[in-house]
């Protein structure tokens, strides 16, 4: 079974490997028919207008789906480092607190999924020596523009929302979703942090 | 002509609503919107507003004066005249929500994606730019008459479908999964076979179910995966929650069911504390 339903208006399929993000929604929003288009991490939902028409040539082409040729954006985010979770993140992965800083800046992070709140972008490329599991007890207030770290990525919270992961620090002067011209940051996007 | 509202007294939420957005998930913004489209559209229809013009939507009461005459109508109710400072109470009474059109719509409210940053806000999120607070004050009304017979309505389910939810029981109808391998053999049995209640905990977000345990299998993996309105997602502790129209564009639990997108807005209209009934469709 190539797909399953997601309601009836929507279908789910298994992500393919090694395929950009912006090339499945590239590709997937181009078919008839299709309003939004999701990747998560091992899966994708294509949502549709009306009910779902497609096949399973369609799928199979989404593991050669090309992107659209527009430049990859960069962004270089300038970071205060003043989290409440530094210390703890330091302690916790026996570094100084100003390694912890080093190799948080010392990558280039690639944006893989967005989801959780809009313009919630998941960030590859964290440096091993910093993964940590997301903190026993969420938040309840993660203040927007928060720069935090969990498992294998870093993000930044576009807004105040709840959260469980450990906070570095905050963008400096940088707004991650206007209300005028909506989310910073898009899949396949690439984002260095400096101080 | 233009007039100004100013807010009496708001019990409850009143937020500024349309029929929400499309085309955004991939960066994480939910469609948003009305909860009960159907009677947002009956508001504007019957005081010839376009059908996605924003109303206010009201969970609770609301109390508002307005300072000039102006058609206004409620839900499916015929239009009415508004004097100069008369105020009029709008209560979603036994439905969840309840709709406020004014002809010509309201002015200066952005009830788009660009307004939906704010509204994301905290666990308790609210729609709009901000909810409608006791004191407020807002203009309105400049947007041209609709010439009915022009509006595209073949998306619009019969209002009929949405009076019905005035019953405290209803049925619902789904489309089991699509993560059926995460539950009991025998969960979507219980979630068909009982009557659930509509908790008081619940949000624009999502829709908390009390009653009995949607059973998930033991050794299930958690992923992050795409939701989608209406979907039934089950916590480890089996009480499913229905996503709204704010509901995050991802998440870890699985799904058991999805609400037939023609049940929706029927299912939005019941009442926080009524039941509710789901079948397979």
């Amino acid at each position: 079974m190539a797909y399953v339903a997601l309601g009836d208006r929507a279908i789910r399929v298994a992500r393919p490997a090694g395929v950009s993000p912006r090339a499945i929604v590239h590709l997937a929003k181009s078919w008839p028919g299709v309003v939004d288009v999701v990747v998560a991490r091992e899966d994708v939902a294509v949502y549709f207008a009306d009910r779902p028409v497609i096949d399973d040539a369609q799928i199979a082409a989404l593991a050669s789906a090309t992107d659209d040729g527009t430049p990859v954006r960069e962004h270089l985010l300038r970071v205060t480092y003043d989290g409440a979770d530094l210390d703890d993140v330091a302690r916790a992965t026996k570094l100084s607190v100003a390694d912890v800083i080093a190799k948080h800046q010392a990558a280039t992070y690639v944006v893989d999924t967005m989801g959780f709140a809009p313009g919630f972008a998941y960030l590859d490329g964290l440096d091993p020596a910093l993964e940590l599991p997301r903190r026993s007890t969420p938040r309840e207030r993660v203040p927007a523009g928060s720069v935090a770290i969990a498992g294998r990525q870093t993000a930044v919270y576009p807004f105040d929302s709840p959260g469980g992961w450990h906070l570095l620090g905050r963008v400096a002067d940088v707004t991650m979703f206007s209300t005028h011209a909506g989310p910073l940051l898009a899949l396949g996007d690439r984002v260095r942090f400096t101080t | 002509m233009t007039s100004s509202f100013h807010v009496e007294r708001v019990l409850g939420l009143a937020t500024f609503q349309d029929r929400g957005h499309r085309g955004l998930m991939h960066a994480a913004v939910p469609p948003g919107g009305a909860l009960v489209p159907e009677l947002l559209v009956a508001a504007n229809r019957a005081v010839d507003n376009p059908d996605d013009a924003p109303c206010i939507e009201v969970q609770g009461r609301l109390s508002i004066i307005s300072t000039a005459e102006i058609a206004y109508a409620i839900d499916e109710q015929p239009a009415r005249s508004w004097r100069d400072g008369t105020a009029i109470d709008v209560a979603s009474g036994s439905r969840r929500c309840a709709y406020l059109a004014v002809r010509g719509g309201f002015v200066g409210v952005q009830a788009s994606f660009l307004a939906a940053g704010p509204r994301f806000r905290g666990a308790l999120l609210c729609a709009g730019d901000e909810p409608l607070r006791t004191g407020a004050a807002f203009p309105s009304a400049n947007l041209p008459p609709v010439r009915r017979d022009v509006l595209p309505t073949a998306d619009i389910p019969p209002l009929s479908a949405a009076r019905e939810a005035d019953r405290d029981s209803d049925v619902i109808r789904v489309v089991p999964g699509p993560d059926l391998d995460a539950f009991a053999g025998d969960a979507l049995d219980i979630l068909t076979g009982a009557t659930f209640r509509i908790s008081p905990a619940s949000n624009r977000v999502g829709t908390r179910l009390d009653g009995p345990l949607v059973p998930r299998r033991a050794d299930d993996r958690e992923r992050s995966r795409p939701m989608v309105i209406g979907a039934l997602e089950v916590p480890r502790d089996g009480k499913p929650i229905v996503l709204g129209p704010e509901h995050p564009t991802t998440g870890g639990y699985p799904l058991i069911a999805v609400v037939a997108s023609a049940d929706l807005g029927r299912f939005h209209a019941i009442r926080l504390g009524g039941s509710v009934r789901f079948a397979v469709s």
